[in-house]
């Protein structure tokens, strides 16, 4: 047993819990879905104070770019996945396409996301008009900026993994970043049914 | 559960997150100066206003009063004083203090203003009422 | 003492704790006049009063974080400091400039000075804070760049630290956001809404990094914890202040004319800056209870501890207290407001400033550590200076929440004079508290004088 005992203190045993990724990501990440939730949590109290107003303004949101968006970043995430499935194995060679792929489906994000703020800002719609749009905009564009930072970080990556320095050995920056995407992605996920959906 | 925890991350998250949220307080603040001229009646200020502003700061009333709440809370507020007092009983007021102040109370200074010094306090008054200010003070009590 | 330059900040501490003296003086002054409304009337009006005790406070606190930088760098960096004549000479500036912007406030009526010294050029006179004469605003400028100037070279020819460049972009960025103190538009709400830049900015943002630097240097030395382990907890703490203090700036913005949404901005961001205050504190009272070393200045750990736990209660709880924008709405600009800043601006900026210096002082005079009773005389001031601005918070936190009631919230409310004759019982007890207040301050300077300081360093 005393082997056994000593080796497991040099090397952490395979079946024992990680925490992959870093831990200031994690507090990072815990610290904005922090931020998010007393968010949220603010918008079901105006909604309560004014639910006949909250669901006039729901039916002009375009409920259809808000579902494709969902898509994307569901889609956006699983190529992230893939990417750091690919560092577990050892497969360098296909790091950098999927972290691309993710960020392309970023990108798709934040274009349909513009089309939709085009036409609202179009239609004189801003910050100032009323409970519900200052929720809409000040929680979608909150949000948007996330999904920018989050480009931000996979562009590091994807450049580090085009350099190879992603491996089985070493996935600690491509974990930080995915948790950090896939934060994004849940919040996301929250935000569509709550401010889209929901009545 | 084990986990990493990196100085270099924890710097990196530092700037980006510092960046981060200052672009998005630059983004709040870019919408607020656009909506500013629907809230703080900036085509009334005019020279009079201006002179009042002058004479409001180079008598440090910030210094005793509140402005819109803001300044020392040894004195009223006076973002509404014009609705309390009214624009004579405002000028009434500053003009009656005694020099050697009151026994005993918190004492204004007399500041010997003439009429249009008078007029122009006031009309900066005025104006700082008139601001879109969400329906603060919640009385004329201030 | 390990690089001789550091002993440039010998005396900018000594300054310091000189002008908190006459901060606390006026204090005094102040707190009789709301209770003996014309006491020294019209020699001292309370305006002129005020603007002395704030300046003084913002002064003093200035010499103690340049102080603690001229000590620090050069032992983060392991180098001389690039000029310590640069900084000796920046010294006499300061001191003298601030002395005459002090003698300027008391012998000439603030019209008169302003018209004297330039007002007319750049009008920034005359807002709260900010009332310096435009030659003490150029004054401050000029010392802080060439105090930066002489830091950063300091740092770029030694190592860089993480503790260094934290309070690097805290110095930095004072710098920067004291540049909207000559930005005074016509337009009342602008004006309001940038005056903020520097000062919510300064004391929500980029102090707050000083102020983690200097506990973290603090920290490492009387504990020997490992500096990965609190430099990496320094960087995250750090982020937490920023994350929720920049945009926290949103519950200054109200009720000055800017837009609604700010009172849900404001309130969302303000409601976690708590958050990082928290974190300091446990991140000192860890440290320390992590200690690999016992170091032989108590006092100073005592400092560092008391700084944390008076940082939240005083930033962090009694912020929340009145931040969300229902509660601001009754309490905007009432003595709630004013128990907060007192708290907080001592917990937070008097402490950490009083830590550099117990820390460094000793050392700078050739030992370790004061003798036994020169720190226990320096404990005493701690608890009475600690526990008379609790008291002071508390009684002004109880006048703030009867002017509330009577003045705005009751179904008949009262006149802004009338509430305060009949809260005027706490006053007296503030002013009573600030006199122990005093006495803490005047212990801990003979602290200095007495004790042989046997240890060497």
């Amino acid at each position: 047993m005393i082997p056994a005992m000593t080796e497991a203190t040099t090397s952490p045993a395979p079946n024992q819990p990680r925490l992959p990724g870093d831990l200031a990501i994690w507090i990072f990440i815990l610290a904005e879905m922090l931020v998010f939730a007393v968010f949220f949590t603010a918008y079901a109290f105006a909604r309560a104070k004014d639910p006949a107003l909250f669901n006039e303004c729901q039916m002009t949101l375009d409920r259809n770019a808000g579902a494709i968006n969902t898509l994307l970043l569901v889609t956006g995430s699983w190529f992230v996945v893939l990417a750091v499935q690919a560092a577990h194995r050892d497969d360098k060679a296909v790091i950098a396409r999927h972290v691309a792929l993710g960020m392309l489906c970023g990108a798709g994000f934040l274009g349909v996301k513009v089309v939709e703020y085009a036409a609202k800002f179009g239609a004189g719609i801003s910050l100032s008009t009323n409970t519900f749009y200052m929720f809409y905009i000040s929680l979608t564009f909150f949000h948007f900026m996330h999904v920018i930072l989050g480009m931000v970080i996979l562009s590091v990556i994807w450049n580090q993994a085009r350099k190879g320095a992603y491996g089985r050995e070493n996935c600690h920056g491509l974990e930080s970043g995915a948790a950090y995407w896939h934060m994004v992605d849940l919040l996301w996920i929250i935000l569509f049914p709550l401010v889209y959906v929901m009545r | 559960m084990s986990g990493e925890f990196t100085k270099s991350m924890a710097r990196n998250i530092f700037y980006g997150g510092t960046v981060f949220f200052f672009l998005l307080f630059l983004a709040l603040s870019f919408d607020t100066h656009s909506q500013l001229p629907k809230r703080d009646m900036r085509d009334n200020i005019d020279a009079k206003v201006t002179e009042g502003k002058k004479l409001w700061e180079v008598n440090n009333c910030i210094g005793c009063h509140t402005l819109l709440g803001e300044g020392a809370y040894f004195a009223p507020e006076l973002g509404n004083v014009v609705v309390r007092y009214g624009e004579e009983g405002t000028k009434a007021f500053i003009q009656a203090r005694p020099k050697e102040g009151i026994p005993g109370r918190r004492s204004m200074p007399q500041f010997n203003f003439d009429d249009a010094q008078l007029d122009a306090i006031v009309a900066f008054l005025k104006h700082v009422n008139s601001v879109n200010a969400a329906n603060w003070p919640p009385n004329d009590q201030g | 003492m390990q690089f001789k330059s550091q002993a440039v900040a010998k005396p900018y501490f000594i300054a310091a704790i000189g002008l908190f003296v006459g901060q606390i003086l006026f204090g005094l002054i102040l707190g009789a006049q709301y209770v003996l409304g014309d006491f020294l009337f019209p020699e001292i009006p309370f305006n002129v009063a005020r603007m002395v005790h704030t300046n003084l406070l913002i002064v003093w606190l200035l010499f103690g974080f340049m102080g603690g930088a001229y000590y620090m760098i050069p032992e983060e960096a392991e180098t001389e400091l690039a000029s310590p004549k640069l900084a000796l000479a920046m010294f006499w500036i300061f001191l003298v400039a601030g002395a005459l912007t002090i003698v300027g406030y008391l012998t000439v009526p603030y019209a008169t000075l302003a018209e004297l010294t330039g007002n007319n050029i750049i009008e920034t006179m005359g807002r709260e804070f900010l009332e310096q004469p435009l030659p003490t605003k150029l004054g401050i400028v000029v010392v802080a760049l060439a105090f930066l100037f002489n830091i950063t070279l300091t740092v770029l020819k030694g190592k860089k630290t993480a503790i260094a460049i934290v309070l690097l972009i805290g110095l930095w960025g004072l710098a920067v956001f004291f540049l909207f103190a000559f930005y005074n538009p016509v337009n009342i709400v602008i004006d309001k809404f940038f005056w903020w830049w520097t000062v919510h900015l300064w004391v929500e943002g980029v102090w707050e990094l000083i102020l983690g630097s200097f506990l973290a240097f603090v920290l490492i030395k009387t504990t020997g914890v490992d500096r990965e382990v609190i430099e990496k907890w320094l960087y995250v703490i750090v982020t937490l202040t920023l994350i929720t203090g920049i945009i926290g700036t949103g519950h200054h913005y109200y009720w000055i004319g800017t837009p609604e949404y700010w009172q849900w901005w404001g309130s969302i961001f303000s409601a976690l800056e708590p958050i990082p205050f928290f974190a300091m504190t446990v991140f000192a009272f860890t440290m320390v209870n992590r200690r690999r070393r016992e170091h032989p200045n108590k006092v100073a750990v005592l400092w560092a501890l008391g700084t944390g736990v008076m940082a939240f209660l005083g930033a962090g709880v009694w912020g929340f207290l009145h931040t969300l924008s229902p509660v601001n709405f009754y309490t905007h600009g009432t003595q709630i407001t004013a128990a907060h800043g007192h708290m907080a601006f001592y917990g937070a900026y008097v402490m950490v400033v009083l830590m550099m210096i117990s820390y460094a002082m000793p050392i700078m005079r050739g030992r370790a550590a004061n003798d036994q009773k020169s720190q226990v005389l320096e404990m005493w001031s701690f608890w009475l200076m600690t526990v008379a601005i609790v008291f002071i918070t508390l009684f002004l936190t109880a006048a703030g929440i009867l002017q509330v009631w009577l003045q705005r919230a009751s179904d008949t409310p009262i006149p802004f004079m009338a509430a305060q004759e009949k809260i005027a019982l706490f006053y007296w007890m503030r002013e009573w508290t600030g006199v122990i207040f005093l006495v803490g301050l005047l212990l801990y300077i003979i602290s200095f004088f007495v004790g042989k300081g046997e240890k060497a360093a």
